[in-house]
């Protein structure tokens, strides 16, 4: 059963989570929209450890063989993928 | 010295000798023994900290089951691609004939050992662990991508290998995964050999085009890569099938702890040394 978030707090700690692993930091502009990958801030192995961490929030295994690589664009992008109400 | 085609000839000889059928070569019984080790307690992950220390024997040897399904898990997960990889390369221009001779059996052997993982993980732990790797494009220098993709497969196989003398020499272990871990050391050693050589001409063949920049690049996805194929190793859902609470922070935990991290250093030293030694990487990292 998946864990049900505030939004605000979902993306709080994907935030934190962002900044405490980024290769690149983010700068002052960081925002919901920042581009993650193309802007080198997370690289594709980081990807296996944010899913797991993703999982941890929502109490649910995420399936990645159903993941378009595309939610990982932006905070606001894995937010609608991965916890915002269906 | 000899040269990667050479080699290909005396290991295409020597799998040949030693065909063996996947479909008959084990018996699987009905179930497990609740009492076995599957594996030795050292290599379980979180061996070595006040988590391992507060279970009781009976849940040790529980996750010690667990941590082997996961073990063969990110192995079958890992020879999947690589699979791909190799069948990508058969009759390649790049390639002589001798080697793509030896490379039918490599995939061949591999075939059989996704085979025999994945039998063991739906009998007895009723699933396959699936990776969370997701493939994003990137761009590489020339010859990169070839470099990387031999880098992986010598990853998986060397991590693998440690764990598969380990837990084969082991009597406290169950016979049958003792087994299996042997029959598939036997067919490692001989894609070990090969990947070895084989990675070393290739990095030679295209080191010489890269500029500084992009061998430190190179290198430091190298380590990004060692160590995201250690975290494999440490599956929240793992621990939670075993009957462990908060597999996630256990996971985070036993990642930073240092025993886990000299029982890591220990089991890639053969891996890492090749590495340094023919310049694929510059020093030991911390794992």
């Amino acid at each position: 059963m998946m864990r049900r978030m505030e939004e605000a707090q979902a993306r709080n700690k994907l935030r934190d989570w962002i900044l405490k692993h980024a290769k690149t930091p983010p700068g002052p502009a960081f925002s919901d929209q920042t581009p993650l990958l193309e802007g080198g801030i997370l690289s594709s192995l980081d990807i296996v450890e944010f899913v797991l961490f993703i999982e941890s929030l929502r109490g649910e295994d995420v399936d990645v063989d159903d993941i378009d690589p595309r939610v990982f664009t932006s905070i606001d992008t894995l937010h609608a993928a991965f916890f915002a109400p269906a | 010295m000899e040269t990667a085609s050479e080699l290909a000839t005396r290991l295409t000889r020597a799998s040949r000798k030693k065909v063996w059928d996947v479909h008959s070569a084990f018996t699987w019984p009905e179930t497990l023994a609740q009492d076995a080790w599957y594996m030795p307690p050292e290599l379980i992950s979180i061996y070595g900290t006040a988590a391992y220390d507060a279970l009781d024997d009976t849940q040790r040897r529980k996750l010690s089951l667990y941590e082997l399904g996961n073990f063969f898990s990110l192995v079958l997960q890992g020879e999947r691609p690589l699979v791909q990889g190799l069948v990508h390369r058969l009759y390649s221009k790049s390639n002589t004939r001798e080697i793509t001779e030896y490379l039918h059996h490599f995939v061949d052997e591999e075939n059989k050992h996704m085979v025999m993982f994945g039998e063991f993980c739906h009998r007895y732990i009723g699933k396959v662990y699936p990776e969370k790797k997701i493939s994003l494009p990137r761009e590489y220098a020339k010859g990169e991508e070839e470099v990387a993709f031999f880098c992986k497969v010598m990853v998986v196989e060397e991590l693998g290998d440690y764990y598969n003398l380990e837990i084969g020499r082991d009597e406290r272990c169950d016979p049958l995964v003792r087994e299996l871990n042997k029959v598939h050391h036997v067919d490692e050693a001989r894609h070990l050999a090969f990947g070895r050589l084989y990675l070393t001409e290739l990095f030679e063949r295209y080191r010489a085009g890269w500029t500084d920049e992009q061998l430190a690049g190179f290198r430091s996805w190298l380590v990004e890569y060692l160590r995201a194929s250690w975290g494999d190793y440490y599956n929240p859902t793992m621990y939670r099938d075993a009957g462990l609470a908060d597999g996630y922070e256990l996971r985070q935990m036993a990642l930073s702890h240092p025993a886990a991290a000299a029982h890591r250093q220990r089991a890639s030293a053969k891996i890492v040394t090749y590495f340094i030694q023919n310049g694929l990487l510059a020093e030991e990292p911390r794992l």
